[in-house]
């Protein structure tokens, strides 16, 4: 298995206030720090407009954390394609991938604010041909030695459409462990769709929720981190809609009972515990897993507590069950 | 008149790194291809503490608003540090104008409601209902202010109308000198021409050059040249030579003293 760490947003909060540019340098700090640990990736977030400064550009972001390391892939969790020059973006990313030797992942979502198409002067009614036509273009240069392409989805369709064309998922750390049994399920009928052998796919991947920690109250302190980095998805308006068996998450109408059912997704405890609930996912076929810890609340000493424990004490055990 | 460095493609985080280490002032990055010039000016910024980053900007390649979110990145990635070297490329200069009033307004530090001959920003489409009627492009850039110049075949033109200083590529006498002048040369790498090129932009009203160093040149010995030479020479008026020219201090030769 393969690990990282995210969601970098980059954000200045009503709860945890913090100068941008500083916001900026400690995640290059982290980086270094990660890299130092052994971790393999570090997975960036976007959002548009928004009052904190949640991270609008991620490849200028991606390029400061690839300056400063040599070995720590660096991911896009998710770039909101519909909203920029396909062609810009595919050279700007392959400019990175070149001065980075190989370490940028591109993941591409949709996006789903009015606001965030308004803005770039994009209607939301075209924001699936759009993703269509610039994926098209992405492909072609990822097939000619360009940048590994992720996607970012939640629902059967699109989850579907990114196996059929081959592309690995990062799944949302709001989605339950048997959401994501179901969605690999359908990745991987997309995958054999697209004419291609199972033992060939990629590793899928997914943010989790986790702290490690035996301590009563540092687990309820990381749980309300937890609860309170959901918060933002109430003021941004996301909506996790249902699918199959699977109730919606409305975070924006039913905030208290969306945020309290996505706290429940947080895997705490023991190493031992940690290591149980990673290898379930494992077996399910998703073989990277990004630490959801940019938690709105948590302070940089416990973070980087964290992100020291989780490389002592979880990774080795997973580390021998590798996969590509 | 201060010296300051074009980097070239590929090479921004050393040279920059060079720069710094030789006292001059700025960086400029992004003179190659203008689609990368935003990350030629990270790798520059995360390897350097105090140089100022110039950083090209081609007008018309992608949505204003979305150039501002990455100016404004770039910005916080190197706190402060960035100028916006706005290139009009193949706009005239009307839309330049209105292109360059977008991102100037994107960074300012209140909402944005533009409506010009080339951009509405917000849009205002039909399909993104819930949309406000302005927008507030964050994170904010580190500094006030980021200062825009002006250069391409409209930068005259839209350099006017917008107020900004427009990019010197000659040492033309400029008649109403601005408090920032830019301009651009290139070195030979030789003393004595050199020496006449940096008086002559500094006689013409030009406070900021960036110099672009010579092929195949060796990087130590021609930054010394200009650190040694060149930017004391443009620094003060009547510049004493003997202050460049005179005996090079011993180096350290390492902690010999026995206790």
């Amino acid at each position: 298995m393969r690990f990282g760490v995210g969601l970098f947003s980059l954000q200045n909060t009503a709860m945890l206030p913090a100068h941008w540019a500083a916001a900026y340098r400690d995640m290059r700090e982290y980086a270094i720090l990660m890299e130092e640990l052994g971790y393999d990736e570090l997975w960036l977030s976007e959002h548009h407009f928004f009052y904190d400064g949640y991270c609008p550009a991620l490849l200028p972001a991606a390029a400061s954390v690839l300056s400063v390391t040599e070995r720590l892939r660096v991911g896009t969790g998710m770039l909101l394609l519909p909203m920029q020059d396909p062609l810009r973006l595919a050279a700007v990313a392959q400019d990175l991938t070149q001065r980075s030797g190989g370490r940028l992942d591109l993941g591409v979502g949709l996006g789903y604010r009015d606001i965030e198409f308004d803005g770039h002067g994009v209607s939301r009614k075209q924001r699936l041909p759009r993703m269509l036509a610039g994926l098209e273009i992405l492909e072609a240069a990822e097939g000619s030695g360009g940048t590994p392409i992720w996607m970012g989805a939640q629902l059967i369709e699109p989850v579907k459409r990114a196996g059929l064309r081959g592309h690995p998922i990062l799944f949302s750390a709001a989605l339950p462990f048997e959401r994501c049994k179901t969605l690999v399920k359908v990745w991987e009928e997309g995958w054999v769709e697209g004419g291609r052998p199972l033992d060939a796919k990629p590793a899928l991947g997914a943010l989790r929720n986790i702290w490690l920690t035996e301590d009563p109250k540092e687990r309820e302190a990381a749980r309300d981190w937890v609860r309170a980095s959901y918060v933002q998805y109430a003021g941004l308006g996301w909506t996790l809609p249902a699918v199959g068996e699977h109730e919606q998450a409305d975070f924006a109408e039913e905030t208290d009972k969306a945020i309290a059912d996505t706290v429940e997704t947080t895997i705490s405890g023991s190493a031992e515990e940690c290591i149980r609930q990673l290898r379930e996912l494992e077996a399910i076929g998703i073989h990277h897993i990004a630490f959801r810890l940019m938690l709105d609340g948590a302070p940089r000493p416990a973070l980087e507590s964290q992100i020291r424990r989780l490389a002592e004490h979880v990774l080795p055990a997973l580390r021998d069950r590798v996969v590509a | 008149m201060r010296i300051g460095l074009v980097l070239a493609e590929g090479q921004e985080a050393r040279l920059a790194r060079a720069a710094e280490a030789h006292g001059l002032f700025g960086v400029v990055a992004g003179l190659g291809n203008p689609l990368t010039a935003i990350n030629a000016a990270i790798y520059a910024s995360t390897a350097t503490e105090f140089v100022r980053v110039v950083v090209r900007v081609k007008l018309g390649l992608e949505h204003p608003v979305t150039i501002a979110e990455e100016l404004s990145i770039l910005d916080n990635v190197n706190n402060g540090r960035t100028i916006v070297m706005v290139d009009t490329g193949q706009l005239d200069a009307e839309r330049a104008a209105d292109e360059i009033a977008v991102l100037r307004e994107s960074l300012a530090s209140r909402p944005i409601q533009h409506d010009g001959p080339s951009w509405k920003v917000p849009a205002g489409l039909p399909a993104n209902a819930t949309a406000p009627k302005s927008i507030s492009i964050t994170p904010k850039p580190a500094q006030l202010d980021m200062p825009f110049w002006v250069t391409g075949p409209a930068a005259a033109e839209a350099g006017v109308s917008s107020g900004l200083p427009a990019v010197a590529r000659k040492p033309v006498q400029i008649k109403q000198p601005k408090l920032v002048e830019p301009g651009l040369a290139t070195i030979s790498g030789k003393l004595e021409p050199d020496r006449e090129l940096v008086t002559a932009w500094a006689a013409a009203g030009v406070t900021h050059l960036f110099i672009d160093l010579p092929a195949g040149a060796d990087l130590e010995q021609t930054m010394t040249l200009v650190s040694r030479h060149l930017a004391p020479e443009v620094l003060m008026p009547h510049f004493p030579r003997v202050m460049s020219e005179s005996r090079v201090p011993l180096p350290w030769p390492g902690d010999g003293h026995k206790k």
